[in-house]
């Protein structure tokens, strides 16, 4: 079997074996519809234009997959292995550092892809939402925000400099992204002040390009915002990743 | 082409430390080469150079004819190394890994076949983080071996495991170079050095003082040698004094010591004793060992490294 393939299969064993990881990319998100769709269901609201707040929400809570997939569990799973010593035994071998690279993005980019999919089956067949626009636009904007994501924490790996300030770094970056993203309380709840800081957030464009697709009203600043997001943090990972 | 590798001044630097200090040296292939030294000697900067796992300051390095920071795919194909501080990610498990690293490589060793040789077998499907550190310690030996490699580098393989571990790991590495897989490991245990080197190479503050065979190296020290015996009756004291080489006699109680200068004075003074008709019981002879080498070329004691 070729590198490629096998490295894939060995790294989505193991990531399926972390139970972290499996919780907050697989069954989070799925999780997180269940309990809202309970507590909030679907009847038609005028806060929400009419929609449902599984219609007008739902696709929201993808942006926390998105967030805690990309900066908190790439840079502390990679920058234990650099700690380890695990990155440096790979390059002692004759593996392209880019096929071990590409192996761990594509792994972490289906996993967190699947567990959104999960979500929107749970929110469409369980609670009802429907999407007035394009599910697979949806699905492609959530494919790009993860690769994105995924690229901002291949460039935290890459600065930070141990495994407790890559905690730190991605705790402290995650919550207030979520929060300000509309992913959790709806941006027409915050003040205007907070939402005119919260428009600049690249989770929050995320939320606004899937929210989009999803009422069919897409518009292309979300596309252009993660494309730029994705090579920012792509040169910043290139220039600076360590080994060792 | 007998030689597995030549190298010849090679340097290496960390800022205006000077780890390696132009080191030359020549690995015969199928041998088993240890290099000795004390901490921070240089011992693993200079296999890193050796490797191409680190790019040298100076000097040349050929190693299986090959300059490894230059054809380093080619380098990395045909060799294997363990290194000084080995990891895996974390969840993975010894078959997998092993597998893994086999995939790598255009030349795989059957990963079943080489746990088995390795003592593995029971713990294919076990996560590596939860072995022994000897387990451990062969589970990167196999690693280092699933290319079937011309040669492999061994850093410290043994440092941190308990004597019966280590005495195991001994044992493979003897399977290792009778299947005529050239060795280069590093140690600062000189009893591993003496069991498994064909040769040796003492290294302090990135030079090597000394490289010969352990017998050449202990030979070189001048050091007295020993005999020692028991004797019922009287031993012939001034006969003994007279043996060619000896330079001292002591008696205590029924035991006789004699030191010489050479290795022939023993034989001999056994031959006085049978010509007076004493019979020698519970006889000993007693060398210098590269321990002393090792304290007379470094001025360090072996024991306070393996602290």
């Amino acid at each position: 079997m070729s590198a490629f393939l096998n490295l894939t299969a060995i790294l989505t064993k193991r990531t399926l074996r972390d139970p972290a990881a499996v919780f907050f990319t697989l069954a989070f998100a799925p999780f997180f519809a269940v309990v809202m769709g309970l507590i909030f269901g679907n009847q038609p609201d005028p806060q929400f234009g009419g929609l449902g707040y599984m219609d007008a929400n739902l696709v929201n809570f993808s942006a926390i997959v998105v967030a805690i997939a990309g900066i908190v569990l790439v840079p502390i799973d990679l920058v234990g292995q650099r700690e380890s010593g695990a990155l440096r035994r790979f390059r002692a071998t004759p593996l392209n550092p880019l096929t071990y690279i590409a192996a761990d993005i594509g792994v972490r980019w289906v996993i967190a892809l699947l567990g959104i999919v999960l979500m929107l089956l749970v929110g469409i067949f369980g609670f009802g939402a429907s999407p007035v626009g394009s599910l697979g636009g949806v699905i492609l904007m959530s494919a790009l925000g993860i690769l994105a994501f995924l690229a901002v924490g291949y460039a935290v790996t890459a600065l930070v400099p141990t495994l407790g300030v890559a905690q730190l770094v991605g705790n402290v970056l995650v919550y207030p992204l979520i929060v300000l993203s509309g992913a959790t309380v709806p941006l027409a709840v915050l003040p205007e002040g907070v939402r005119n800081v919260a428009v600049l957030s690249p989770l929050t464009q995320l939320v606004e390009g899937l929210q989009g697709w999803w009422l069919a009203t897409p518009t292309w600043t979300p596309i252009v915002v993660m494309v730029g997001v994705f090579a920012v943090a792509g040169v910043v990972a290139v220039r600076f990743f360590r080994w060792e | 082409m007998s030689e597995a590798l030549i190298c010849e001044g090679v340097v290496k630097r960390y800022g205006d430390t000077v780890a390696v200090d132009g080191v030359s040296l020549k690995v015969v292939r199928g041998e088993v080469f240890g290099l000795i030294g004390p901490n921070g000697a240089g011992k693993t900067s200079l296999v890193e150079c050796l490797a191409g796992l680190r790019s040298r300051d100076g000097g040349t390095v050929e190693l299986l004819g090959l300059d490894p920071e230059v054809e380093t795919r080619e380098v990395r194909q045909r060799t294997g190394i363990q290194l000084q501080t080995s990891a895996l990610p974390s969840r993975m498990k010894v078959r997998e890994a092993v597998r893994l690293f086999a995939s790598f490589y255009q030349r795989q060793a059957d990963a079943d076949l080489l746990l088995e040789r390795l003592g593995l077998a029971d713990k294919a499907n076990s996560y590596v983080e939860r072995l022994s550190g000897g387990q451990r310690q062969r589970v990167f030996i196999a690693l280092a071996l699933v290319n079937r490699p011309e040669l492999v580098f061994l850093d410290e393989l043994t440092t941190g495991l308990d004597p019966r571990a280590r005495t195991a790991i001994w044992d493979v590495i003897e399977d290792i170079r009778d299947q005529g897989t050239t060795v280069i490991l590093t140690t600062h245990f000189m009893e591993e050095a003496e069991k498994l080197c064909d040769r040796v190479g003492i290294i302090d503050e990135g030079k090597i003082v000394a490289l010969d065979t352990v017998t050449g190296l202990v030979a070189g020290l001048e050091a007295p040698v020993k005999l020692s015996f028991r004797v019922e009756g009287e031993a012939p004291l001034d006969a003994i004094r007279n043996v060619g080489g000896v330079t001292a006699v002591t008696v205590r109680g029924d035991r006789v010591s004699v030191q010489g200068s050479n290795e022939r004075f023993q034989q001999e003074v056994l031959q006085v004793l049978g010509t007076h008709g004493v019979w020698a019981q519970d006889i000993s002879t007693e060398r210098a060992s590269l321990e002393q080498v090792f304290l007379e070329l470094t001025g360090t004691e072996p024991e306070e490294l393996a602290a």
